[in-house]
């Protein structure tokens, strides 16, 4: 299976993905110090405290790495179905599950611990400049740091699994625009972020669709040696 | 005798409708097996069946001695193949590409790579990525990675589809090589026949979804006589002559005016000699080959076999 996912990198070059990532990191790390800036500008509270910075922070990371999940997504499987390099990867003596299998391992493994890199990292730099230049009136607590630890686990666990939900989308017509836009649905729909609120704070409703998430997984597995290709 | 490859009552059934049916295939060991027949008539079907790519409605596939089932994995270990066109990781490089088949296929001798890129004469390629390759290029690459690994099985569909007639002979060579040397069972699919007559030992030919006959290649070149055809004025009285003079038995009169003589022994000019003697008038005399494509037209067209 480890060998497989190896092969599955080596094929796509995957290494660009994390070079992607960084940009990604940056991207967010500006959109934080801007929404602080303006906000400034405005008088109006943006980031009040470290408490509303973190969670802007992980909100971002998640929506961020699930609409590239369904960029992976697209390239390791709707991909190959629609330029029929599968038929090339099904002549393999691997089973068809196993290959699949090790596809949705990459996709949930990379969206996993690129969201919780993410968070560390941006977490860790904008902590840094906003307590050096007084950005945030609040004072950073180790306590609030711990509390948001685990929030972040469960969020990016969540999250992996969400972010297989374009794969049912995409695999109907093997279309790598339906992927990624309903990725982008997803993500606007959960992460939206209304008066400090968002659907991902219902903590039902990212475990329900994390759960949708995996049950799309297992059905593209199921079938997939009975199929022609 | 020993079959590499059998099919029995191969059925596939695309919406409703037969793409391939009853066929009985039987593919001997170390023979090159010609699957012959017009653009359409099921034979990437058949071929994407054998490679379980494509699961049959119904019917079994025997190949290696084992049946064909959904988890039949190892038996691909032994096979290499191209179907319809080959297809590419196009970002890759040859060598790239020939490296990974090889990391699938569970086979390691990476030195085979240059040694295969030399076969099909590709050689100086090996850092090109595949996307900048012309289709016959792409061909090259597709056998060198259909044939890297050594497999006991090659099907190969259209192997020679977009290639020059330079490389056409030489990958020609190269099958038959493959197939003396290395004792390779290949099982070829093509349209035309000019190919498949040069290689085959066995042909196959399919038309729409039935396998009309299954006949090796000795055995009708054998039935595929040659001839004298002679145009006569009176056709009657010279196969008269034919029969009482000259004692000759086998030979058809086609109509009124001309007459095929199928007895190898008599020549053109005795035929000719008796003729005249007895006042026939000859307009044309020919000695004819009623070629392969002759034989295979008949049985595409018409679909009745009488080899």
């Amino acid at each position: 299976m480890l060998n497989l996912m190896r092969l599955e990198m080596k094929k796509y070059h995957l290494g660009s993905y994390v070079k992607n990532a960084v940009i990604a990191n940056l991207v967010i790390l500006g959109l934080m110090f801007m929404i602080l800036f303006i906000s400034k500008i405005e008088g109006d509270p943006g980031l009040e405290n470290y408490e509303v910075a973190l969670s802007v922070i992980d909100s971002f990371v998640r929506a961020v790495f699930i609409i590239f999940a369904a960029t992976l997504i697209a390239k390791l499987i709707i991909g190959e179905y629609k330029f029929k390099t599968i038929t090339l990867a099904f002549m393999y003596p691997i089973s068809r599950k196993k290959l699949i299998a090790a596809k949705l391992a990459i996709v949930m493994l990379f969206t996993f611990s690129m969201i919780i890199i993410s968070n560390a990292i941006i977490t860790t730099i904008f902590c840094i400049v906003s307590d050096r230049f007084e950005l945030i009136p609040d004072v950073l607590s180790n306590s609030l740091i711990i509390q948001h630890i685990p929030s972040v686990f469960m969020n990016a666990i969540a999250a992996s699994g969400i972010a297989l939900i374009p794969l049912y989308f995409g695999m109907r017509k093997y279309s790598i625009p339906t992927t990624i836009i309903s990725s982008i649905f997803i993500v606007a729909v959960t992460s939206s972020n209304t008066g400090n609120f968002t659907l991902n704070d219902i903590i039902i409703i990212p475990i329900t669709l994390a759960i949708i998430g995996l049950g799309i997984a297992y059905l593209a597995i199921r079938n997939v040696e009975k199929v022609d290709v | 005798m020993t079959y590499l490859v059998k099919t029995n009552q191969l059925t596939k059934v695309y919406d409703g409708k037969e793409v391939v049916s009853a066929v009985n295939m039987n593919v001997k060991k170390g023979e090159i097996y010609g699957f012959l027949g017009p653009n359409g008539a099921g034979k990437t079907t058949v071929m994407k069946m054998l490679t379980n790519l494509t699961k049959p409605t119904s019917g079994d596939i025997e190949i290696f001695g084992e049946k064909l089932s959904n988890q039949s994995y190892e038996i691909l270990k032994r096979m290499g193949t191209i179907i319809e066109y080959p297809i590419f990781y196009e970002k890759l490089t040859a060598k790239e590409t020939l490296e990974l088949h090889c990391d699938y296929m569970g086979y390691y001798d990476k030195k085979e790579i240059t040694h295969v890129l030399n076969l099909v004469k590709l050689s100086n390629t090996e850092d090109k990525r595949v996307k900048d390759f012309s289709l016959g290029m792409k061909q090259r690459l597709g056998i060198a990675r259909a044939i890297i690994t050594k497999p006991e099985l090659l099907i190969l569909d259209e192997p020679i589809n977009g290639l020059d007639p330079i490389g056409i002979k030489e990958l020609r060579e190269l099958f038959k090589m493959l197939c003396k040397e290395y004792g390779i069972t290949i099982i070829i699919s093509s349209h035309i026949l000019g190919e498949i007559e040069q290689l085959a030992d066995t042909i196959g030919v399919i038309k729409n979804g039935r396998l009309i006959t299954e006949v090796a290649m000795d055995s009708i070149s054998r039935n595929q006589a040659d001839y004298i055809e002679v145009i006569v004025n009176d056709g009657k009285k010279a196969a008269f002559i034919i029969e009482s003079e000259l004692k000759i038995a086998n030979f058809k009169l086609m109509d009124d005016n001309s007459i095929r003589i199928y007895d190898s022994t008599v020549s053109q000019q005795s035929l000719t000699r008796a003729l005249i003697e007895h006042d026939v008038e000859i307009e044309e005399i020919s000695k004819k080959t009623s070629s392969l494509e002759d034989y295979f037209l008949k049985l595409i067209n018409g679909g009745v076999v009488h080899a």
